[in-house]
C-alpha cells in the first residue's frame, strides 16, 4: 500500500473549506446534551470546562497537523503501516476502522432517540435509521466532492438556529453562574473529559488530509474551525448553565432542546419540534464522514472497492440497531464509544504524532551515521 | 475560375448518374418517392436537351423561372455546357454535380438540378424556400420590460438576430449536424476569447457524438447531453429570447441553436441561473436584487408549504399558537379525510387545472379560470371536501412556481412537491428534512457541463454570487463569472470604476 495517497487533481478542495468540515463533524448529536453532563461534573463552571476542552482540542488539531506535515499527503492508513509495518499498521487501521463505525452508529441511534423522545414515540427505530444510513450512502456514493459540500451547506444552512439560542438569554439569571472558578481541578477535568463525546470528530482530519489544496494553509483554517465550535459548545453551556436553575439542569437530559421550548414566533409555537426535525442537517455531515472515512479503509487496506466497504459498513450499523432496544443499553454504547473516543480522538493523535518524530529522527540519525563523514 | 466546379465530383461509395436525360429521370425517380412534387421540366435547341429537376413543394418557383429558366431561354447565343451555363445564372449558391446520390439530395432540400444531356456533370443551383412564421413577441418567457423579440424556427434567422445583437467579430460558429436520419443543422455559437475551451469542446463532442435518428429540438437536444437523465432538474437552460442569450454569450457561456427550434440551449447553467430572469438585469439593481429574492423565496415557499401543512395537522400540531389552531380546527371540520389525502387531492385539482389550460385554446382557456376559482374552489369547501386555508396554502404554492422564469424548473419544482407531501405525511417534519437533506446532496451530485450545479454557492465564489445569487450595482461587477471560467475575465476597468474622493 502506498503511504501517500495521490487524489486526482479535480478531487481536491480548497483549505478554506476545512473550517466548514471540522466545524460540521465536531458539532452533532452531542450538542444537545452537553450541558447537562458536564454540569453533572463541573457543576456552574460547566463552561469554562467546555471552552478548556475546546483548547485541548485545537492542541491536539495542532499536533495532527504537525504530523501530517511530516509526509507528502498521507492519511491515518498510509501513516499507520509507514510507522508500524505491514501487519501491525494495518491491525490498528481496522481496530480504527471500527471505531469509526460505532461513532456512525452512535451519532444515527443517538439521534432516533431524540426523535423518539420528542416527536414521534412510536416510531419503530429500524425504519429512521434505515432512512438515515440510505442517505449518509447516497451522499458518500458522491465522493469526497459531494461531502465537502454536504457539510458546507450543513453549516451554512444551520447557522440560523445560533441565533434561536438567544431567546432564552432573556428568561436567564445572571446569579445562576457565580462563584466564577470555585469547582475544584478534578472534576474540572473530568468535565474536559465528558466533553470529548460532542467535541469529538475533528479526527477526521486525518484522513481528509490527502485531499486538501493547499496544505500549508490547512493548521489556519483547521483552527478557526475549532474555534468556532468551541465558541458555539461554551455559549450554549452557558446559556443552558443561565437558564436553568441548579437542580432541574441535571434532570432534563436534552437541555438545549428543553430551553427551545420557549422560543415563540407570532405564528410558531414549541419550536423544539422544528430544531429536532433541523437537527438532521446538523448530523448529516457527521453520518456521512464517519461512513466515508471507515469505508476508506476498504480500498486503502484491503484493496476493495470502497462502494463494498460502504454497504458492508451501513448494513452493520443497520443490523446492529435492532440489538438496541432500551434507552440504558443506548447509554451503555454511547458511554462506551465516549470513552473510546477519548482515546482514540484525543490521546492515540498525539502518542502517534511523537512516535512519528521519534522514528524520523532515528532514521536521520541511522542515516548521519552510514554516511562516512 | 471554375474551381467550384470539381467539387465533389466522385467520392466514393456513390456513382455518376446516366448521361441521358430518359435515363436520369428514371433514376431520381427510383430514388425519390415524392408522387407529383417531383417535376421536370425540358427544354430543347439544335438538337441539344436540357432538363431541369426539382421539387415543387421546395422551391422558389418565381426564383426558378426568372433566375434559372428565363436566362437560358434568352441569352440564344450561349452553348450550353456547364461552364457557359454557370456564367449566365444570376444566382449565389451554385455547385457542380454528376453523382446521383449527390443530384437527389440536393433535389431534396430544395436545389433545382440542370441537366444537358451528354454533358458529364450538371450544375445544382438553390432557389429553396422554407416556410417561416414572423419574427414575434416572446410567449413563454413574457416581460414586462426589455427586447421583445423572440427566436423563430429559422437558423438562419435567429443567427442573424445575435448577430446584430453582438458585432464581435470574435463572435464563432461552428456547424454541427444532429440526427441520424432528420439531419437537422445546428449551430454551437460562442465568444472565442471569452468562453472556456472546455466547455466549447466538451458541449462539441457531446453533440457530435449523438447517434439518434431523431431530435426533436433543443429542449429534446438538452435532454440528451445532459450528464443525468434521471433527475427532475434540468442542467441546460433554454429560452426564447435573444437578449438572454446574448447576455449569457458575453457573461462566457456556449450556445446551440438548431433549425427548426425556436429555442436556444446554453451552459453551462448552475441551479440559480433558472432562477434569474433579462428583466433582473433591465432593472434598477435594487429592485433587481427584490425580485429575485422574491423569486427565490417563492420556489422555497411552493416546495415547502404544502408539505408543511400536512406535517403540522397531521402530527405537530402543538406548533400552532392556539388562536390560530382554533380556526384551522373549525374550517377543518367538516373535511373527512386526513390531511395527506386532502393536500394531494387539491393538488391534483390545480395541477390539472393548470394542465386543462395549457391545452385548451386561449379563448376557451380563460373559462378554466372561472371554472377552477369559483366553481372548485368555493364548491370543494362548501362540499366538505378541502378546508379553506389549504385553498390558500395551495392558491400560494402554485403561484410560487410559476414565478419561476424557466418553465422548466418550475415544472420540476411542482412535480417535487408531491413525494414531499407524502413523506410530511408518514413523518411529519422528520419527513420534510428527509426530503430536504436528500435534494441538498443531490442537487450537490448534479454537474453541469462538468461544472457544480450549485456553482456560486458551492464551491463558494464570492463574486459571481453577485450575478445570479443577489444582483448589485454594475460597478462591482467589473470580472466575468468565475463559474463559467472565462479567459477574459475583465468586462471593464475596475479601477476607472472607481469614486473621486471628495472635492477631488
Amino acid at each position: 500500500m502506498n503511504v501517500n495517497l495521490h487524489p486526482k487533481e479535480s478531487l481536491l478542495f480548497n483549505a478554506f473549506l476545512l473550517m466548514f468540515i471540522i466545524h460540521s463533524v465536531q458539532s452533532g448529536v452531542g450538542i444537545v446534551g452537553l450541558p447537562r453532563i458536564i454540569f453533572l461534573d463541573a457543576k456552574h463552571d460547566a463552561w469554562i470546562a467546555v471552552f478548556l476542552a475546546g483548547v485541548l482540542t485545537s492542541v491536539i488539531l495542532w499536533s495532527m497537523i504537525m504530523m501530517l506535515k511530516q509526509y507528502d499527503s498521507a492519511d491515518l492508513y498510509g501513516i499507520h503501516v509507514d510507522v508500524f509495518g505491514k501487519w501491525l499498521g494495518n491491525f490498528l487501521s481496522i481496530v480504527y476502522m471500527v471505531y469509526l463505525t460505532a461513532c456512525f452508529f452512535v451519532i444515527i441511534l443517538n439521534y432516533v432517540e431524540i426523535v423518539q423522545v420528542w416527536i414521534f414515540p412510536n416510531l419503530p427505530t429500524w425504519q429512521l435509521v434505515l432512512v438515515l444510513i440510505l442517505l449518509a450512502v447516497y451522499a458518500v456514493y458522491g465522493g469526497i466532492r459531494v461531502m465537502v459540500g454536504v457539510s458546507f451547506l450543513s453549516v451554512t444552512g444551520t447557522l440560523w438556529l445560533l441565533l434561536v439560542i438567544f431567546v432564552p438569554l432573556r428568561y436567564t439569571d445572571f446569579t445562576h453562574i457565580f462563584p466564577i472558578m470555585n469547582v475544584d481541578i478534578y472534576h474540572m477535568i473530568k468535565g474536559i473529559k465528558s466533553t470529548t463525546l460532542s467535541i469529538m470528530g475533528f479526527e477526521i482530519l486525518m484522513f481528509v488530509y490527502p485531499f486538501v489544496k493547499e496544505k500549508r494553509r490547512a493548521l489556519l483554517y483547521v483552527q478557526i474551525g475549532n474555534l468556532f465550535t468551541t465558541l458555539t459548545f461554551t455559549l450554549v453551556t452557558f446559556i443552558s448553565v443561565l437558564f436553568f436553575a441548579e437542580d432541574s439542569l441535571s434532570k432534563v437530559i436534552w437541555p438545549v432542546i428543553s430551553m427551545l421550548k420557549i422560543v415563540r414566533l407570532p405564528n410558531l409555537e414549541r419550536f423544539e419540534f422544528i430544531a429536532v426535525s433541523f437537527w438532521m442537517l446538523v448530523i448529516l455531515p457527521n453520518m456521512c464522514f464517519y461512513l466515508w472515512a471507515a469505508s476508506k479503509g476498504f480500498s486503502r487496506i484491503i484493496k476493495r472497492t470502497q462502494k463494498m466497504g460502504i454497504w458492508i459498513i451501513a448494513s452493520l450499523a443497520f443490523v446492529a440497531s435492532f440489538f438496541i432496544k432500551a434507552r440504558y443499553q443506548m447509554n451503555l454504547v454511547t458511554d462506551m464509544i465516549a470513552k473510546v473516543g477519548f482515546y482514540a480522538a484525543f490521546c492515540y493523535p498525539v502518542i502517534l504524532t511523537i512516535i512519528v518524530y521519534l522514528k524520523k529522527w532515528l532514521s536521520r540519525r541511522k542515516q548521519s551515521h552510514a554516511e562516512p563523514s | 475560375m471554375f474551381k467550384w466546379l470539381d467539387g465533389k465530383k466522385s467520392t466514393e461509395g456513390s456513382k455518376p448518374h446516366s448521361l441521358s436525360i430518359d435515363g436520369l429521370t428514371e433514376q431520381i425517380k427510383s430514388q425519390l418517392h415524392v408522387g407529383d412534387d417531383l417535376n421536370f421540366r425540358n427544354l430543347k435547341r439544335d438538337e441539344q436537351k436540357l432538363v431541369f429537376c426539382y421539387m415543387k413543394s421546395l422551391i422558389d418557383k418565381t426564383a426558378l423561372d426568372e433566375f434559372i429558366i428565363a436566362p437560358i431561354q434568352e441569352n440564344t447565343h450561349t452553348e450550353w455546357t456547364c461552364e457557359a451555363i454557370a456564367k449566365i445564372l444570376p444566382i449565389a449558391d451554385l455547385s457542380a454535380q454528376n453523382q446521383l446520390d449527390g443530384v437527389v439530395e440536393g433535389i431534396n432540400v430544395g436545389k433545382v438540378y440542370i441537366y444537358v444531356e451528354g454533358q458529364p456533370y450538371g450544375i445544382l443551383g438553390n432557389v429553396s424556400k422554407t416556410v417561416e412564421r414572423g419574427v414575434e413577441k416572446a410567449e413563454t418567457e413574457s416581460l414586462v420590460y426589455g427586447p421583445k423579440i423572440a427566436f423563430t424556427e429559422s437558423l438562419s434567422g435567429n443567427v442573424n438576430i445575435l448577430r446584430q445583437n453582438i458585432k464581435d467579430l470574435n463572435l464563432c460558429m461552428e456547424d454541427l449536424t444532429v440526427g441520424t436520419r432528420t439531419k437537422a443543422k445546428a449551430k454551437l455559437i460562442y465568444i472565442k476569447d471569452i468562453a472556456a475551451e472546455e466547455n466549447i469542446n466538451s458541449l462539441r463532442e457531446k453533440i457530435s457524438q449523438l447517434e439518434i435518428d431523431h431530435v426533436a429540438g433543443t429542449t429534446v437536444l438538452g435532454q440528451l447531453i445532459e450528464s443525468n437523465s434521471w433527475t427532475v432538474f434540468p442542467q441546460l437552460v433554454t429560452t426564447e429570447l435573444p437578449d438572454r442569450v446574448s447576455i449569457a454569450l458575453m457573461r462566457g457561456k456556449v450556445v446551440v441553436l438548431m433549425d427548426r427550434s425556436p429555442d436556444a440551449l446554453y451552459g453551462p447553467t448552475p441551479f440559480f441561473t433558472f432562477f434569474e430572469s433579462t428583466e433582473d438585469v433591465y432593472m434598477r439593481w435594487n429592485m433587481g436584487l427584490a425580485l429575485r429574492f422574491l423569486r427565490l423565496q417563492a420556489a422555497f415557499l411552493s416546495v415547502l408549504l404544502t408539505p408543511a401543512y400536512v406535517a403540522v395537522l397531521t402530527y405537530h400540531y402543538e406548533v400552532i399558537p392556539s388562536p390560530l389552531l382554533v380556526s384551522l380546527g373549525q374550517s377543518r371540520a367538516n373535511v373527512p379525510f386526513p390531511p395527506v389525502f386532502e393536500a394531494l387531492l387539491l393538488e391534483f385539482f390545480i395541477e390539472l387545472l393548470r394542465e386543462a389550460g395549457a391545452r385548451l385554446p386561449t379563448k376557451v382557456g380563460q373559462t378554466m379560470g372561472i371554472v377552477g376559482g369559483i366553481v372548485i374552489g368555493q364548491a370543494a369547501v362548501d362540499a366538505g371536501f378541502t378546508s379553506n386555508i389549504l385553498i390558500i396554502i395551495i392558491a400560494l404554492s402554485a403561484l410560487g412556481s410559476f414565478t419561476t422564469p424557466s418553465y422548466l424548473m418550475g415544472t420540476a419544482i411542482r412535480m417535487v412537491r408531491f413525494p414531499i407531501i407524502l413523506l410530511a405525511g408518514f413523518w411529519g417534519g422528520i419527513g420534510i428534512m428527509i426530503a430536504f437533506c436528500f435534494f441538498i446532496i443531490h442537487l450537490l451530485k448534479l454537474d453541469t457541463l462538468g461544472g457544480s450545479y450549485l456553482s456560486p454557492v458551492y464551491p463558494l465564489r464570492w463574486k459571481d454570487l453577485g450575478y445570479s445569487f443577489f444582483r448589485v450595482p454594475t460597478q462591482y461587477l467589473s470580472k466575468r463569472p468565475l463559474t463559467n471560467q472565462p479567459i477574459d475575465v475583465q468586462r471593464f476597468s475596475a479601477q476607472k470604476a472607481k469614486k473621486k474622493d471628495v472635492d477631488e
